[in-house]
């Protein structure tokens, strides 16, 4: 199953630019799977430590190239997060450790010096350390079984204690389920059976246990109509969900506890329910303070008597870092008697079937083991590619207890925080190049299948431990049976996962095996589509007024970077933040009423102190954010993850307190000091409003019910000129705007695809970045409480194309099959195209980018796609080598093609299968009738340039003002009607522009 | 009777042969240390010119200011700047002409060779702001073994490729074909054996018979009929660049004789800006090239100032008239924008500082003139830069918003195109004849007593 990897074969991707001559040198040998030029696909598992998804890996002559969401794995789907596409660089990341390494450290443990070593030498010398005891493994979570049974085998060998941390903990919820329901457990959410989602800072769609699943669930409810599900937010700071929501109010982090106690009032009046009564009290005070928490209270009690209605079809969420203040499992038990209070437990929280495996970590285990650690109990330490010295903030105590260790092993690819202070480390390697398994959610089992050979010296951390486990006498029998992890694992599976899934059933175990690796999953019986029961809700919570006072602080991880571990991956760093747009920093958040106030400018650098400890940040002004709230997201600051990463942005764990054992990220007492310096921030869309133009169409699901066409224009466009006639195919691609979350995802799938070039912070300042598709994001109404909206927009493939029309050598041509050509090596760079085209989506190499990726990077590429050289104009191709390899193998098969079977890289890995790509001259093609619908729009259609990309509008489940009808209001043909945005008053849009033009905005 | 006496285009009591002496004697003498000094810092600039040139073509078009959503930048501005400098050469040497308009003959030389140069320092640019300049012999249909490849007949750049060389070629040969019989002059005033032969041979056998004369008046009417269309071709053809576009600020009907207009008046600014430069220089031209010269000039700049500013108003009416948003955007972002300076500029620049030219005495004051047409120039180069930057950087979608990154490359290729055009240009005043001394001759005697007749002319 493992492709083979050959050097020479794949040396050098296709391109056009002279070079120098390279050897191709063909297999002495060929593995028979491998057809030069045909890509084989092996499936797999993504695991990042936080979030999981079954991969399908595509291969080229044993080279990994890019990840697939695994349609048949019940999480993913088919789609993949932005982190989970970029873990192919991560394999081919230049600054990994090429070995095993040991550091010097003296006494002080300041010794920098470092030598390289042998996993050999290594296990020589940690088995006599293993042999003294006190031994204690620290990892992420590890939601696998194999792992799981070789870390109790190595426990039970050396009496090792094991501890798993999340650097983005979630533990609040498992404990606020403990206190609610007796039993801790990760609950599994679903958005599907969920007419009406509450969302109290909880990133779902971006960051928070599973995006890209809650995603795919939560796309189906948005359908407009009757049973459209409908989003409001409570939210401190401005999140990707946040954007997505219908309705949004803007709340401090330490009063979560306090809006939802009052919902829980309000809910119980409008929907005549008892309140549980460990909350009763506490939520009645909290109704009675309602005033304090400066909310609208006509809103909020419409949103208690919708929540009151969707009983048992509601779902109310919170979690992640900006939950973690130090009320945070009061929030989880108040959050839990709300849904039981609403029948939703066992409905849209699923608590015995297939809830979480992953971000079991245990900050209070942490904590004890600290404490054994300065105790000196601890003789022998591995951390398993868990950076603490960089996630964990000083007052965890972790950097003194950890000196106090005479044994400091280190599983991470770098020598970064962490490694330096340790004495051994030893790389475990990219997962593509390593065997595991995993159970994400209960039941759920799929393979990591490696599918290249280890590039360097490594081994994975079941690798370490069945080899260390095999030199102990009390190893068990199964360890030492196991000649490779690769044993062990299928051990594993055939003594503990076969009988329990369905696919092991009635077969042998290799027969079983084969047919795990070709589904990439095994599923137990139990069905995930079922409701259980709900569960008697037993918890209390006491409530104290939240003395409303002061500047929080709320730290939060990003989409892209999400805690940091990916930190050095250019294509992560240069993905614009979904929210705003900024790339190669983190950025201090302010709110403009809160700049307005402080005198504060976006780039103005100011003093931030928390509990005593200080950083220095860039302001931005984000609209959206509460007045008196500050975000600063995690994982950026890091000073030895690689040369991408080392030195961009602020750390902002240092300002999270571990004190207690108890993480808090949240609702931090943070006061600041402006200072003189300036800091230039990069982003890749520096206006934000839409100016009254029709660009991202908006109706009320109302207004979608009376007309699906609310709110479009339609222009009468008329030629003298014939149409070009397609014979063959008619390619277009529709966007459904109202299921777009904006997450990104197929920014990162184009990128990796197309051989999409990084240029660095200081280009995109020049407004140099390359991507082929970019998420367009505009704020509709007040600069304080702005509505958002996304657009991804990509080379519209014109039929009457304005490039086209300009190139003076024909380097721009329509094909027959209606797609916008790119010829490279016929372009000579004049960039006219480029101006002529109304959606500015062409990219021009201003650089020669290819040069400039170091090696091993370049083995990355997509040999079907070529590397453009400098002075070209490149752009969104629809990906037709997609469309060539799959028309050809249609062809040889001698079968018409089917609906569907081309993707985009986009449309393929979007996690809300919002892109439909198909052929028009297919009726009965999805896309075709998703072109008929009436919420179809062309972008721009009174230009004429007839795009071959049909948007739909944006439908908000909310009640607003409504927008005039289509057809009427506005002037003569040609011209666009000045349509009135709804709910912006004129006022506000042009204070927001003016914000602008005095750069408070970036 | 009382009579309408033209003032004289010649002052002072010269002979056939003092116009013959005073027009060859800087290019027989052995030039002068100010002319040395003025020519070594226009060739430095000119080297510098070429270095980051070299560097661009060597690195990339990235070390420009020209980004996503501004693709065309200082290449482009400049280029339109320098082409519209030559317009006012070809004005004066051909429509003049054949408007019988004596006045021009003093001039005429100079702008045409500053016609020349300046379409010689624009025609780099289209070449070395392509993203792949050693590609660009792709923009000529020529036979080749791609199918054969062909352009593409629809894109106006490629009419600008045409135009532009159609123009270069026709004004150079239209020049030289007037210098004819002044290099046959030079050849046999000629000291030296190597003097004799360069022009000799430059003057083609020129022997200043009945029959030469009668070939070349006939051949310089026919050119001078041949340029005159190019003068308003070539700048409407430019214009199409834009106006054949979508973009709102750029898609316009008044651009071609909008463009035309303000090409003739930037170059009647340059033409001023070197004659006054011209007559400190060589104190002797100042009988040739008279105040009255350069009254006429100013009033052109001042008329040709009006049009350009009855443009920029008529433009702003009428995206207001058409209703189309866009357009409307795109014209109040140039005024009141993020590059409302640039407007500013230029609009006063080309339409206020000029009114000064109502007054005569501005008019006729060498200072005053030279410092309204430096004003003149630097307001058509905004004026390019505004309609080439400003309405890039803001079209349809507000997302693709962005502003020109500004380097230090912009700064060195803007200047440095002066290095060169200066550089040429001192070259020609030190071995050109820069006054066509064949054609002054005849209006020696305008606004004089010609001796040996009666009465005025």
């Amino acid at each position: 199953m493992r492709g083979a990897w050959k050097t020479n074969l794949c040396r050098r991707p296709t391109g056009c630019v002279r070079r120098p001559a390279a050897h191709i040198i063909p297999y002495a040998k060929a593995p028979k799977e491998i057809t030069p030029g045909e890509p084989n696909y092996y499936t797999s598992a993504w695991y990042d430590g936080l979030e999981g998804a079954g991969t399908l890996v595509k291969t080229l002559e044993g080279r990994p190239i890019k990840l697939e969401g695994l349609a048949a794995h019940p999480m993913s789907l088919g789609g993949l997060s932005a982190r989970a596409h970029a873990e192919i660089l991560s394999l081919y990341d230049p600054d990994r450790l090429r070995g095993p390494v040991r550091n010097l450290l003296n006494k002080e443990r300041t010794n920098k010096e470092s030598v390289t070593t042998t996993f050999e030498e290594a296990d020589g010398k940690i088995a006599e350390a293993l042999k003294k005891g006190g031994v204690a493994i620290v990892s992420g979570t590890r939601p696998s079984p194999s792992l799981k049974a070789i870390i109790g085998d190595f426990s039970r060998a050396f009496g090792a204690k094991w501890v798993q941390y999340d650097t983005l903990p979630v533990e609040a919820v498992r404990l606020g389920q403990k206190a609610s329901y007796g039993r801790a457990v990760l609950p599994r959410y679903r958005f599907e059976l969920a007419k009406m989602v509450v969302s109290i800072d909880a990133d779902f769609l971006g960051t928070l246990i599973s995006p890209v699943e809650f995603s795919k669930q939560w796309s189906r409810r948005r359908t407009p109509g009757k049973d459209m599900g409908r989003l409001v937010s409570f939210e401190s700071i401005l999140s990707l969900t946040g954007m997505n929501a219908d309705d949004r109010f803007r709340i401090r982090a330490s009063q979560q506890l306090d809006v939802v106690l009052a919902l829980i009032a309000r809910v119980a009046k409008k929907g005549s329910l008892s309140i549980p009564a460990g909350v009763a009290q506490a939520a009645k005070a909290a109704d009675g303070a309602f005033a304090s928490l400066g909310l609208d209270e006509k809103l909020f009690d419409q949103v208690a008597a919708e929540l009151a209605m969707a009983r048992g079809e509601s779902l109310v969420m919170a979690g992640g870092l900006p939950t973690l203040t130090d009320k945070q499992v009061e929030l989880q038990i108040a959050v839990n008697a709300l849904n039981s209070m609403l029948g939703n437990d066992g409905k849209t929280i699923d608590h015995d079937g297939a809830a979480y495996e992953t971000l079991a970590g245990s900050p209070e285990a942490l904590k004890a083991l600290i404490a054994e650690m300065e105790a000196g109990k601890v003789k022998t330490l591995i951390i398993d590619e868990l950076n603490l010295m960089y996630v964990l903030p000083s007052d965890s105590g972790f950097g003194e207890a950890l000196k106090k260790v005479e044994t400091v092993i280190y599983t991470g690819n770098r020598n970064d925080d962490t490694g330096s202070q340790a004495h051994w480390v030893l790389p475990a390697g990219s997962s593509l190049e390593t065997w595991g398994d995993y159970e994400f959610q209960s039941g759920v089992f799929s393979i990591q299948q490696p599918t290249i050979m280890p590039l360097y010296q490594t081994r994975s951390l079941g690798e370490l431990l069945l080899a260390w486990t095999q030199t102990s006498a009390q190893g068990s029998a199964k360890a030492k049976a196991a000649a490779s992890w690769l044993e062990y694992v299928k051990a594993t599976w055939k003594s503990d996962i076969q009988s329990k899934v369905e696919l092991g059933r009635g077969q042998s175990f290799d027969d079983f095996w084969l047919a795990v690796l070709q589904t990439g999953v095994a599923t137990t019986s139990v069905r995930r589509d079922r409701t259980g029961s709900a569960r008697a809700f037993v918890g209390s919570v006491t409530y104290k007024p939240t003395v409303a006072e002061g500047y929080e602080l709320v730290l939060y991880p990003t989409v892209q970077l999400a805690d940091g571990r990916l930190a050095n991956i250019a294509w992560l760093q240069e993905l614009p933040d979904p929210v705003s747009k900024v790339v190669w920093d983190n950025y201090l958040a302010v709110s403009p009423a809160m700049a307005r106030k402080e005198g504060l400018k976006a780039g103005d650098v100011v003093e931030l102190t928390v509990s005593g400890k200080t950083v220095k940040a860039p302001v931005l002004v984000q609209p959206g954010l509460h007045d008196e709230v500050m975000g600063l997201a995690v994982g950026y600051g890091q000073k030895h993850a690689g040369k991408v990463a080392d030195g961009l942005g602020v750390d902002a764990y240092q300002l999270s307190s571990f004190a207690t054992g108890k993480p808090v990220f949240s609702g931090l007492k943070a006061s600041f000091k402006k200072t003189s310096g300036r800091y230039e921030l990069a982003s890749t869309q520096d206006h934000h409003l839409m100016e009254g133009r029709k660009i991202v169409i908006e109706a009320t699901n109302s207004a979608y019910q009376k007309d699906p066409s609310a709110g479009i224009h339609k222009h009468q466009i008329f030629t003298i000129w014939p149409q070009h006639q397609y014979t063959k195919h008619k390619w277009a691609m529709a966007v459904d705007l109202n299921s777009c979350t904006g997450c990104s995802a197929c920014v990162i799938a184009c990128q990796s695809e197309n051989n999409v070039p990084t240029v660095g912070k200081k280009y995109v300042m020049q407004g140099r970045e390359m991507h082929w598709i970019r998420i367009d994001r505009y704020y509709k109404g007040s600069p304080e409480a702005p509505e958002a909206v996304f657009m991804p927009m990509m080379c519209q493939h014109c039929e009457n194309a304005p490039c086209e029309t300009v190139c003076p050598v024909l380097a721009t041509v329509h094909n027959d099959e209606g797609l916008n050509e790119m010829v490279y090596n016929r372009c000579v760079g004049t960039r006219y195209c480029s101006n002529n085209c109304p959606y500015k989506v062409r990219r021009f190499n201003w650089f020669n980018y290819m040069k400039k990726r170091e090696e091993p990077l370049h083995m990355a590429y997509n040999p079907d796609v070529t590397v453009r050289p400098r002075g070209v104009m490149e752009k969104c191709t629809f990906c037709v080598q997609r469309i060539r390899r799959t028309t050809n193998k249609a062809r040889d098969e001698k079968r018409p093609l089917k609906d569907g079977e081309i993707k985009p890289a986009c449309a393929e890995s979007c996690p809300s299968d919002s892109m439909v790509f198909g052929d028009l001259n297919d009726p009965n093609s999805r896309v075709s009738r998703m072109f008929q619908d009436k919420r179809s729009y062309k972008l721009l259609e009174e230009l004429n340039a007839a795009p071959r990309i049909a948007y739909q509008t944006r439908i908000r489940n909310a009640v607003r003002e409504e927008a005039p009808a289509h057809g009427q209001g506005h002037g003569g043909h040609g011209a666009v009607p000045a349509v009135k945005e709804t709910s912006v008053s004129a006022k506000t849009a042009v204070e927001m522009t003016d914000m602008q033009h005095e750069g408070q905005l970036v | 009777m009382s009579s309408v006496t033209r003032k004289p285009l010649i002052l002072g009591n010269k002979t056939y042969k003092d116009i013959t002496d005073d027009i060859c004697q800087p290019v027989e003498a052995a030039p002068g240390k100010k002319w040395f000094a003025m020519l070594l810092s226009a060739k430095m600039l000119f080297l510098f010119y070429i270095l980051h040139i070299a560097y661009i073509i060597g690195v990339g078009m990235g070390l420009l200011g020209v980004n996503h959503p501004v693709a065309w930048g200082t290449m482009i501005i400049t280029f339109v700047f320098w082409i519209g400098i030559g317009h006012a050469g070809t004005l004066i040497s051909a429509i003049l002409f054949l408007f019988r308009q004596k006045w021009r003959t003093s001039v005429a030389r100079s702008a045409e060779a500053m016609t020349v140069f300046a379409v010689m320092t624009a025609g780099i640019f289209p070449l070395i702001h392509t993203g792949r300049p050693w590609l660009d012999f792709w923009l000529l249909p020529y036979p080749n073994q791609r199918g054969p490849l062909w352009v593409n007949f629809r894109s106006p750049l490629l009419w600008d490729v045409f135009a532009v060389s159609t123009y270069a070629t026709v004004s150079s040969v239209f020049w030289f074909i007037g210098l004819i019989p002044d290099f046959a002059t030079l050849r046999d005033r000629a000291k030296t054996k190597l003097r004799r032969m360069i022009y000799g041979a430059l003057s083609l056998g020129w022997r200043g018979s009945a029959r030469d004369w009668a070939h070349y008046e006939m051949l310089y009417l026919l050119l001078a009929g041949l340029s005159t269309p190019l003068v308003l071709s070539v700048h409407t053809i430019v214009s199409f660049d834009f106006a054949v576009s979508m973009l709102p600020g750029w898609h316009t009907t008044i651009f071609p004789p909008y463009f035309v207009a303000g090409a003739i008046f930037s170059g009647f600014g340059m033409v001023v800006t070197l004659l006054t430069l011209v007559r400190i220089g060589f104190p002797q031209f100042k009988d040739y090239i008279t105040i009255d010269h350069m009254e006429v000039m100013n009033k052109i700049i001042m008329a040709t100032g009006l049009m350009v500013g009855y443009a920029y108003c008529s433009e702003f009416f009428i995206a207001w008239y058409s209703g189309n948003p866009y357009e409307v955007y795109a014209f109040t972002n140039r005024a009141f924008g993020p590059y409302w300076w640039s407007y500013w500029i230029m609009f006063s620049c080309n339409v206020f500082i000029p009114q000064l030219f109502w007054f005569e005495r501005f008019r006729r004051s060498i200072p005053v003139m030279f410092v309204v047409s430096i004003f003149v120039n630097i307001g058509m180069w905004f004026e390019r830069f505004v309609i080439t930057v400003t309405s890039l950087h803001r079209d349809f979608l507000p997302s693709n918003w962005g502003m020109y990154a500004w380097s230090w490359f912009d700064t060195a290729i803007l200047f440095g195109s002066f290095g060169m055009f200066l550089t040429i240009f001192l070259l020609y005043l030190k071995f050109v004849p820069a006054i066509a001394i064949a054609e002054v001759k005849p209006v020696l005697f305008v606004g004089k007593k010609r001796p040996g007749h009666g009465g005025g002319h």
